[in-house]
Order: C-alpha cells, then sequence, then structure tokens
C-alpha cells in the first residue's frame, strides 16, 4: 500500500511539477515529511520573531485572545482546502487522464486503492497543514499555548485524511455519475456541464481573492461553533474544546471525527468496487445524417481549411473539461477587478481618478485573456497535432485561423467589458468610442504575439493538468502583453494627466503604436509557425 | 523516374542517431514494406517521407518533388497513417473527417459521397455522431485509415494500419491496399507482423538501427539469409541477428 501510494504520488506531482530535480526530490514521501518538518519549523520560528520582536504590544494582546480560536480553524480549513483542490483537479484534467485503468490489472482491492491513494493525496497537500501549523507555532510558543498547538496539529491530521477520503468517494462517484449523465444528455450534457464547470472555477478562484478570505477568516471561528452539526468540522471542536478545558466536548467530537473519517473510508471503500473499472463513454451528439457545409470558403475570407480549424478550435473549447479554465478567465477578471476598481473609481467614468484608473484596468483584463487564449493556441492541439504537420497548410494559413478565434473571443470579451463599466460609471460617448478602439487594438497585438509565444514554446504534453505553453514561454509572453498594453495606453493616459481628457492626437499616437506592434507580431508569429511546422514535436 | 527515391537520408535526435544513410524507392504501382525491430528508424523514416521531419542529410524525391523544398505540395498527394494516431478526441466521428476533408479542399459533394462510402465500408456508420472519445482503439484506427484515404492520395505511407483492427476491417484495408496497388498507387506499408508483410508487399526494406539491412523480394532476402525454405520471420530473426530466441524463452521460463 506504502508502494502504491508513493507511485500515485509520484503521478500526481509530476503531472504538475516538471522540473526532475524537484520531482525527484518530491516524490518520495520521506522528502515530503522532511520539507514539511521544514516547513513547520522555518515559518514556526519567522512567526516568533514578528511577534516577539516586531509585533507592538497591542498586536501581541490582540493576537493573543484569537489565538485559541485560530488554532481551532487549522482543521476546518485544512479539510477544506483538500476538498477544494481535490474538485478543481478532477474538473479542470483532460478525460484521458482520469481512467485508472492501469491500477486496474494489478493485484490490490478496494480497500488498498483507496487507502493509498488517500494517503498519496495527503502526502501531496501536507504543505498547506506544514503552512498552517507552522505559522500558527510562533505565537503558540511565545503566548505558552503548546498543548493547544499540538491537539490543532494532531487533528490537522485527521481533517487533512477526512478530506483525502472525502475526495476518493468524489472521484469514484464522479466518473460513474458523468457517463450516465452524457449517455442521456448528450450535446446539451457538453453544455451544461461547461456552464457548471465555469461557475465552479469561478466561485473557487473568487473565494481565493483577497478581501473575501480575510472575510472569511474573520467568520470560520463563529461559524465552527455555529454549525457543530456539520461533521466536517468536529476535528475544530476538539481544538476549541482543549483550548476552553472542557474535555467531555474534546473527547467526544474526537471520537466523532475518527468515527467520521473511517465512514468516509469505508464509504469510499464501497463506491470504489462498485465503481472499479471506468465506464466508457459514448456521447451521441446528433442522430441527424450528415450533410457538408456546402461552401465554407468566403467566410471572413477564410478558405475552408482555416475555417475547418477555426471551428474544430472552437468545439474545442466549449466540448473539453480541461479548456472550460480559459472560458471562466473573464468572468474571474471581470468580477475581480470590477471588486478593486468600483470603490476607488469614485463612481465617474468622465473625471479622474476614476477614468485614468479605468484604463490600465480595461485594458489589464482583455490583455491576460487574449494573451492567454492566444498562447494556448498551439499547445492545445495536444498528442493530435500530427494533423496540422500532415496538412497542406501553409504557417500564414494556420496563423489566421488561430488569430481569427483568439480576436473573435478577445473582442466579445472587450466589447463586454467596456459596457458593462461604461454602464456602471456613465461613460461619454467619445470617452467610450475610444477606449473601444483602444481596446480592439490591443486584442489584435495581444493576440499576435501571443501565438508567436504560442508557436516558440508549445506544451503538446497531455498531462493531468495540461500546460499548452511552457512556464517560461508563459511568464515571459504575459510580461511582455502586459508591458505592450500598458505602452499602447500611455499616450493615453498622458493625455489624461495633461489635459484631464482624451485627446484625439494622443490617442492616435496610442493606436498607432498597437497597429505597429500588431503587424510585427503578425510578422513575428508567421516566422515562428514556420520553424515549428518544419520538425513534429510529438 | 521511381515515384519515391530516398537518397542518403539522415537524422539524428540529440545524440541519438534515429536514421542514417538510408536510400531506397518504390516504383509506381507497387507495394513497399518497411520492416525491423522496435526503435530501428521506420516511423522516423515514415514521417520524414510524408515532409513533417526534415532530414539532417539526404534527399527525397516524391513523385518527382523534393520533399525538403516543398513540403507543402508533397503534404497534398500524401495520405499518411500514423502508428497509433492520436485524433481529435472532442469531435465525433463525422465531425473530424469533415475537417480532415476541408483541410484538403474537398468540395462539399465529394467530402458526402466519400465520407459516407468508408463509413458505410469500415462498419463505422450509425457511430458517426458519437465523439471519438468513446471509440474503441480499432474504431479510432479505422477512422485514421479513411482520413489518410479520404482525398484520393497518390501515395500512400501507411506505419502499422492494421493494428487493432477487427479480421473483417483488416481484410477490407488489406484488400483497399492491394486495389490502389493495382490502380498505379505506391505504396509503403510498415508492420510487425511478418506474415502480413508476406501476404501484401511486393518487395521489402528490412531496417536495423537506423539503417537498411536488406532490400528486396521476399524470395531475395531468402536466398541472401542462406535459407530459402524458411518462413519470412526465421529470414528477418537471422538478418536481424536476433534469432535466439530460444535461449530468452529458457531463462524467462526457468
Amino acid at each position: 500500500m506504502y508502494r502504491l501510494a508513493t507511485v500515485l504520488t509520484k503521478s500526481q506531482i509530476r503531472g504538475y511539477q516538471r522540473r526532475k530535480l524537484l520531482s525527484r526530490i518530491f516524490s518520495d514521501p520521506r522528502s515530503i515529511l522532511l520539507a514539511d518538518l521544514a516547513l513547520v519549523a522555518g515559518l514556526g520560528a519567522l512567526s516568533y520573531f514578528m511577534i516577539a520582536r516586531v509585533f507592538p504590544v497591542e498586536a501581541q494582546s490582540a493576537l493573543q485572545q484569537v489565538e485559541g480560536e485560530g488554532l481551532a480553524g487549522i482543521p476546518t480549513a485544512m479539510a477544506f482546502a483538500v476538498i477544494l483542490f481535490g474538485i478543481l483537479s478532477e474538473i479542470s484534467q483532460p478525460v484521458q487522464s482520469m481512467s485508472t485503468d492501469l491500477v486496474n490489472w494489478l493485484p490490490i482491492s478496494p480497500a488498498e486503492y483507496v487507502a493509498a491513494s488517500a494517503l498519496s493525496l495527503s502526502y501531496t497537500y501536507s504543505f498547506l497543514l506544514s503552512m498552517f501549523i507552522g505559522i500558527s507555532l510562533g505565537p503558540a510558543i511565545f503566548f505558552g499555548a503548546m498543548s493547544v498547538w499540538v491537539i490543532s496539529a494532531a487533528m490537522g491530521v485527521v481533517a487533512l485524511t477526512i478530506g483525502a477520503c472525502a475526495v476518493e468517494v468524489m472521484r469514484a462517484l464522479t466518473n460513474r455519475i458523468s457517463s450516465s449523465f452524457y449517455r442521456k444528455s448528450g450535446r446539451s450534457g457538453i453544455l451544461i456541464r461547461l456552464f457548471l464547470t465555469i461557475v465552479i472555477l469561478v466561485f473557487f478562484q473568487l473565494l481565493f481573492s483577497g478581501p473575501i478570505v480575510v472575510y472569511l477568516l474573520k467568520e470560520v471561528t463563529q461559524a465552527v461553533r455555529a454549525a457543530w452539526f456539520v461533521p466536517v468540522i468536529w476535528p475544530s471542536l476538539v481544538v476549541l474544546g482543549v483550548s476552553e478545558g472542557n474535555t467531555f466536548s474534546s473527547v467526544a467530537f474526537g471520537s466523532l471525527s475518527i468515527a467520521f473519517l473511517i465512514t468516509l473510508f469505508a464509504l469510499a471503500v464501497v463506491f470504489r468496487a462498485l465503481y472499479w473499472v471506468p465506464v466508457p463513454v459514448s456521447i451521441r451528439l446528433s442522430t441527424r445524417a450528415y450533410r457538408p457545409l456546402a461552401q465554407s470558403k468566403g467566410w471572413l475570407g477564410l478558405s475552408p481549411a482555416e475555417s475547418a480549424i477555426v471551428r474544430k478550435d472552437w468545439r474545442s473549447l466549449i466540448r473539453r473539461r480541461e479548456m472550460a479554465r480559459f472560458l471562466a478567465i473573464p468572468f474571474v477578471l471581470a468580477i475581480s477587478m470590477s471588486i478593486s476598481f468600483l470603490p476607488m473609481s469614485g463612481g465617474s467614468l468622465t473625471e479622474e481618478p476614476g477614468f485614468f484608473a479605468l484604463v490600465p484596468l480595461y485594458l489589464i483584463p482583455v490583455a491576460i485573456f487574449c494573451g492567454i487564449l492566444s498562447m494556448t493556441s498551439m499547445g492545445q492541439e495536444g498528442y493530435a497535432v500530427w494533423h496540422l504537420y500532415v496538412a497542406p497548410l501553409s504557417s500564414k494559413q494556420l496563423l489566421k485561423a488561430k488569430l481569427l478565434l483568439a480576436v473573435v473571443l478577445g473582442l466579445a470579451f472587450d466589447v463586454g467589458m467596456l459596457i458593462a463599466l461604461s454602464l456602471l460609471l456613465r461613460a461619454a460617448t467619445a470617452n467610450f468610442l475610444v477606449l473601444l478602439a483602444l481596446g480592439v487594438i490591443v486584442v489584435f497585438e495581444e493576440s499576435t504575439l501571443g501565438i508567436y509565444f504560442a508557436a516558440k514554446f508549445p506544451d503538446f504534453r497531455e498531462t493531468i493538468r495540461s500546460r499548452f505553453v511552457s512556464v517560461w514561454g508563459s511568464l515571459a509572453g504575459m510580461f511582455l502583453s502586459l508591458i505592450i498594453a500598458m505602452l499602447t495606453a500611455a499616450p493615453i493616459l498622458a493625455s489624461i494627466i495633461m489635459t484631464r481628457t482624451i485627446t484625439v492626437q494622443l490617442a492616435s499616437v496610442g493606436l498607432a503604436i498597437g497597429a505597429v506592434v500588431s503587424i510585427l507580431g503578425w510578422r513575428l508569429a508567421d516566422r515562428q509557425l514556420k520553424v515549428l511546422l518544419r520538425n513534429i514535436q510529438v | 523516374m521511381r515515384a519515391l527515391q530516398v537518397n542518403g537520408v539522415a537524422k539524428s535526435f540529440g545524440e541519438v542517431r534515429a536514421v542514417s544513410d538510408v536510400s531506397f524507392g518504390v516504383d509506381h504501382g507497387e507495394i513497399v514494406g518497411l520492416l525491423g525491430p522496435n526503435g530501428s528508424g521506420k516511423s522516423t523514416m515514415m514521417k520524414i517521407i510524408v515532409g513533417i521531419l526534415k532530414p539532417d542529410r539526404g534527399n527525397i524525391q516524391v513523385l518527382g518533388t523534393d520533399v525538403v523544398m516543398n513540403p507543402l505540395a508533397v503534404k497534398r498527394t500524401v495520405g499518411f497513417v500514423p502508428e497509433s494516431p492520436r485524433l481529435y478526441e472532442f469531435l465525433t466521428g463525422i465531425e473530424y473527417l469533415d475537417f480532415v476533408a476541408d483541410v484538403h479542399g474537398l468540395d462539399a459533394q465529394a467530402k458526402q459521397e466519400r465520407i459516407m462510402e468508408f463509413l458505410k465500408a469500415l462498419d463505422l456508420e450509425g457511430r458517426e455522431n458519437e465523439l471519438i472519445h468513446g471509440y474503441s482503439q480499432g474504431m479510432k484506427q479505422k477512422l485514421a485509415i479513411i482520413a489518410g484515404l479520404l482525398h484520393k492520395p497518390k501515395i500512400l505511407v501507411l506505419d502499422e494500419p492494421l493494428n487493432a483492427l477487427d479480421p473483417r476491417s483488416a481484410r477490407i484495408v488489406k484488400d483497399l491496399i492491394h486495389k490502389l496497388r493495382d490502380e498505379q498507387v505506391p505504396i509503403i506499408f510498415s508492420t510487425h507482423v511478418l506474415e502480413i508483410a508476406d501476404a501484401i508487399c511486393d518487395r521489402i526494406v528490412i531496417m536495423y538501427d537506423g539503417r537498411v539491412l536488406e532490400e528486396g523480394t521476399t524470395k531475395d532476402l531468402k536466398m541472401k539469409a542462406g535459407a530459402p525454405g524458411s518462413t519470412l520471420e526465421e529470414v528477418f530473426l537471422k538478418l536481424t541477428g536476433t534469432s535466439d530466441t530460444r535461449e530468452i524463452v529458457e531463462a524467462l521460463t526457468r
């Protein structure tokens, strides 16, 4: 079981971490344990130093008041974090990576598999627990609350295992439910999955935004007391009991926590035994007889081959679960940027500071969205990329096709966001039109440059979390994208600073910069695609 | 002029020499089998022939066109089925074939006729509206074969095309290959199943360690191996120096 857990951990870590040295170090559970201990000791020393030497006396006493409750929050936070990451991992990985076929061939029982898999999840996410208990170690030593800290750490381990077993139950059920659902619902099932995935991704990504996290941390301890009947919270109630000297409560909730863990484990084993072999999903999207498009030539000036690539890429975007994260980006960006921006806008788009702040806050999400869409456009071909190599396609044809989808979706996002912000902030028509023109040119420059990076740093590997573009490629691409977007907006920003409005002359300079970058991006992308198409990568 | 002429082709991946100084030719209406153990350079050679890998050295002429100088022209004429083809699994079978047909510029009528003919012939009719993700390996292989043949290629390059096919479909594909040979289409065919090579190919090129070891008809190869009454398998094992199978089996069952 230990060996299997090690193999599963290696598989999980290698899916995320491709640097060989780090992957080798962290794929051994003993190394993970050592790293966890080092993290606890390091963070403990740091937090102790901060309290003893840096924090003022008032802050120390404020911290002392919430120390016990903070320690009690650790197990609940741990369980939710593991369940959250488990869900995100399940919904964002490609279907090909989900099969547990390999283990079906091994002489292992469902109980052994569930135990090993839960253990592997616990190894993988143990760094979170180490962070929580490491940060709380310093205050615990300083305020003499070591006994509560030890119980909190122990309950953190129990909560981590509870979270891992919950993920196991969910994994066993997911394949079964989704197979039955898709078989019955076909095309609408795929669209519902897309919608739900986007909603879940948006929800969880917003959950991690700064203001919301602070609010939740404040509320969590009070919620723990109120929601004593929720099993995931029981480990936290053990810690609260110890900190308040209520031995009966601690023993009772401790026993209940262990019983809950055993029940979840048993449930996961039962579901794994029932749905051991993944059910092959065959989804029928239509019952109509095949009728090819009479003439796809001429559509936006694209050839039939280029239109075919656009249609394929669109289907890829709306049908592959690992692509849903890209469609979630505009919503996450729009909502989180609005939360940050609206309070500082002063409620008006026509005057400073709102108008000045709007330009970058409107352009950055547009640049990021177009950059990500176009930078991943080659890598998302995956191992099926050989089709593009075998096809009689020139680099220009491929560039046109890849560019079109990024530009169309980018423009839709651009216009949608600008309309929403303008309605909220009452924009003058002239300013709206100038910003729209600026957004359009940013969409073009970001998309052409993005495709250059897509061709220069493609990652065709299909793994648990496919990246589609190398780490360095995406970092360099994103950095350059933002610089270019700001450079394009600079004349308009200068105009606002100097004249408190947008002058046509300076706006034209911004648009000219955008046009030059777009042409340059097109040429660079075409040249790089030629290089890419010379030798097949996979 | 031969339909395909490969002259002194070499290709390395870093330190690994995949193909070294390979030369052979294929005539119109000829099926040439490319045989060799795993890692002998067959698939690399096929990728170079269809223009998706650039050789480090050497020259390849496909129907009179230089592959390195004009890969697009070659790709228009070639039908290629790679080994264990990975398809776009988020498309349905029909959407996939429609995509391939569009990329090769087939008009709507030709698309409909050829796609429906092939789907019917290879028993995929009725499953064409399902996502490829739910297809079996054999069904995916059939789709890849249809994709390779859809645009009526003037030369065929098939890397293990019969993998995972059921007997009926394998028979249809074999008959199709013979029919195309009769229509003067040159065909390169790689397989690990030597009985198939023996039955299908007019001539065989044996590759080993990135080089051409021997070339000729089955009869020629048997003579060269000094074993005129042997099977192609025995000849292959003898020529590639891998005939010590008995000792290996003994060791494994000890």
